[in-house]
């Protein structure tokens, strides 16, 4: 029987003045003078609530514990009722460390095994734990995991022989893998990446609205012109004053975007044994992630349209994570959101020498590209219709609604060639390989006994362009669904045969 | 697609039955409008509600001359197919679909009867797997059951990886 660290409790009041800060803002010091009766009784109802989650949060500390025993954990909580959970080590997909300023205040951090089963309530969290403890239990947990697997490793073993080309050197030997000493750093990045990435992050981009608040600000301080001098005369008296603003605004824009990104993804480090997959990032807050490689799903290249033309890439795992994790600014799923093209190429094959990610992909036939334009767009017609009758202004322009509907419409086909374009599709041994997407196009690889499902769907018009569309299912939470559109007919049904072998790599075992 | 033909089809008094709560549906549907239509010409409503009301019957008219061919075509397009490892579907009428799940990643099965299905001695199956549910809708019960079982047996299968 253990309790958690008594500092949980302090952890749990400090989230729950942070989250509660605006609404406390708004009833007491934005609309401390309204009588509005929302307001008026929101307030008594807040004092209340406050009071109650505050005794609640000390006292329900005492009746939550957890114990483990033969490699599970057995987690009880509840004031009233009474709540046992019990989670098997085997069970769990990752581990997620994260060291908040609030962790490092106290020099504490805290640690989230994440599982992949149905129940609600699947993660553990240990909110608050020393250090000393987190890695007693990353090491409880990492070592007799191990155990269980080799079945697994079996069974991986035989899936890639199939390839033949898999190297002998990262076929992990049972035996060994305890071993979690040698683990190998596969990626740092370099002041020069992160240049890159601060000046592709863009987030300063979110300056150019307040930069115009700033504008109206100072207008005021100008000297009063004749009113009749209409907006274009002020605006040019004043160019000196926007030039100096633009020039300070774009300077602090850079600054900050380049702290941002220099304190997301400043200390980055992607390194793996021959199980598992860490990822150690945070300059301020820290966080650590390991996920065992078998848990992988699938994989994720995705390049947005300003990353290929620098030739960077995100890579992204596709795994039961939970992708909203609290507290967590960057995608706990993302392994590194700007990674030149062939780095990523080859982090991927480190990682998980079962992906290869092969060159020599098919496009799809011009017929393809006749039945995408053909596809009414409903979003456009929908979007001209409403733009129609509501006839909105924007910048004092009469016919903003047929100019915005031209817009629209051009961006939409732009998109749609775009993905002619980018849609390519490879299926080898026992990997499937495909990609698609307009101004982002995306990259996805997963092997066929990761695919819990697949469907071909066929529309009438599909049918007279002798195409079909094809949809797969990966598990993770929710399920990640990925499709192709419009492929030959041919294709799709290989496609399914193929699928149908999936008994070639998939080891069974019967429940009793 | 026409080289994957699954064996199976479902039982053909599934017509009948789709037909009759096709035709509830209809019914209901034209009450609802008349009713409305009542309200619209006892408390005058606005103009502009008669003519969405007019567009709604035009609408309900044509939905019902669909729903009373639909069956027809629903049970021709539907084929299925179960063996020891995978469970296959086919159907649709204007846009075919195909699925393919394997039975290892079935959760759970059950069958299902309403009112109209139990006239007909029908059921229905329905497998659910992580993160969808499949139904093959109108069997003949016998088959059903058998089906179900079958499944079961089946689905004790696990993938190692879980």
């Amino acid at each position: 029987m253990m309790r958690y660290h008594p500092l949980t409790i302090l952890y749990r009041i400090y989230q729950f003045v942070k989250n509660n800060l605006i609404i406390a803002l708004l009833l007491f010091v934005i609309k401390r003078d309204s009588d509005f009766w929302l307001f008026e009784y929101g307030r008594y109802a807040f004092l209340v609530i406050v009071v109650w989650r505050l005794i609640y949060i000390v006292w329900s500390w005492f009746y939550e514990t957890y114990e483990w025993e033969e490699r599970t954990f057995y987690l009880k909580e509840g004031i009233f009722t009474k709540n046992t959970s019990s989670i098997p080590f085997s069970k769990i997909q990752n581990v997620t460390r994260q060291t908040t300023i609030f962790h490092k205040v106290f020099r504490l951090t805290s640690i989230t095994f994440e599982t992949a089963m149905d129940g609600v309530d699947d993660a553990i969290t240990f909110e608050v734990v020393s250090k000393k403890h987190a890695d007693f239990l990353l090491k409880l947990v990492e070592v007799q995991t191990t155990e269980p697997d080799e079945t697994n490793l079996k069974e991986n073993q035989e899936g890639t022989e199939l390839d033949g080309s898999e190297s002998d050197v990262e076929n992990p030997d049972p035996k060994i893998k305890q071993d979690n000493e040698s683990k190998v750093v596969h990626f740092t990045p370099t002041k020069r990446d992160l240049w890159k990435a601060s000046f592709l992050s863009f987030s300063y981009l979110a300056f150019i609205p307040l930069l115009g608040g700033l504008f109206d600000e100072i207008q005021s301080f100008l000297p009063e012109e004749k009113e009749l001098d209409g907006l274009l005369d002020q605006f040019l008296a004043s160019k000196w004053l926007i030039l100096l603003l633009v020039v300070v605004g774009v300077a602090i824009a850079v600054a900050i975007g380049v702290t941002r990104t220099m304190i997301r993804y400043g200390k980055y480090e992607i390194s793996s044994n021959n199980t598992h997959i860490f990822i150690n990032r945070g300059v301020l807050n820290e966080s650590y992630f390991s996920i065992e490689k078998q848990k992988v799903q699938g994989l994720e290249i995705t390049q947005s349209f300003l990353k290929r033309i620098v030739g960077l890439a995100e890579v992204k795992l596709v795994s039961s994570v939970n992708p909203n994790s609290e507290q967590s600014a960057v995608d706990v799923n993302s392994l590194y959101p700007f990674l030149p093209m062939n780095q990523a190429h080859e982090l991927i094959q480190q990682l998980l020498p079962g992906y290869h990610v092969e060159s020599g992909m098919k496009r799809l036939p011009r017929k393809s590209l006749w039945i995408k334009l053909l596809r009414p767009s409903w979003f456009w017609l929908l979007a001209t219709g409403a733009l129609f009758y509501f006839k909105p202004r924007v910048f004092g322009l009469e016919s903003a609604w047929w100019i915005i509907s031209v817009i629209l419409f051009v961006w939409i086909y732009i998109n749609r060639i775009l993905d002619y374009v980018h849609t390519q599709y490879l299926v080898t041994n026992d990997q499937l390989q495909w990609r698609r997407g307009g101004l982002t196009s995306r990259l996805f690889i997963t092997k066929r006994q990761k695919v819990i499902e697949m469907s071909i769907s066929q529309s009438f018009v599909q049918k007279k362009f002798h195409v079909a569309s094809l949809s797969t299912v990966n598990r993770s939470s929710p399920i990640h669904v990925e499709g192709i559109e419009d492929v030959p007919v041919e294709f799709a049904t290989s496609f399914h045969n193929w699928y149908l072998e999936r008994h070639d790599e998939v080891q069974y075992h019967h429940i009793p | 697609m026409n080289d994957s033909v699954l064996e199976n089809k479902l039982s053909p008094r599934a017509q009948k039955a789709w037909l009759i709560s096709e035709v509830i549906g209809i019914v209901i549907g034209f009450i609802v409008l008349a009713v409305l239509f009542w309200l619209d010409f006892h408390f005058a409503w606005p103009v502009w509600i008669g003519w969405i009301l007019i567009a709604l019957t035009a609408y309900t008219v044509l939905d019902a001359v669909w729903s009373l061919i639909k069956p027809k075509y629903l049970y021709e397009s539907w084929r299925y197919q179960v063996d020891e490892e995978y469970i296959q579907l086919s159907y649709g009428i204007l846009k075919k679909e195909w699925v393919t799940v394997p039975i290892a990643k079935v959760q759970s099965i059950s069958t299902r009867q309403g009112p109209i299905l139990r006239i007909y001695q029908l059921r229905e199956i329905k497998v659910e797997t992580m993160g969808s549910s499949h139904a093959i809708p109108a069997l003949d019960e016998q088959v059903a059951i058998q089906l179900k079982d079958t499944l079961a047996e089946y689905a004790k299968l696990k993938e190692v990886d879980e």
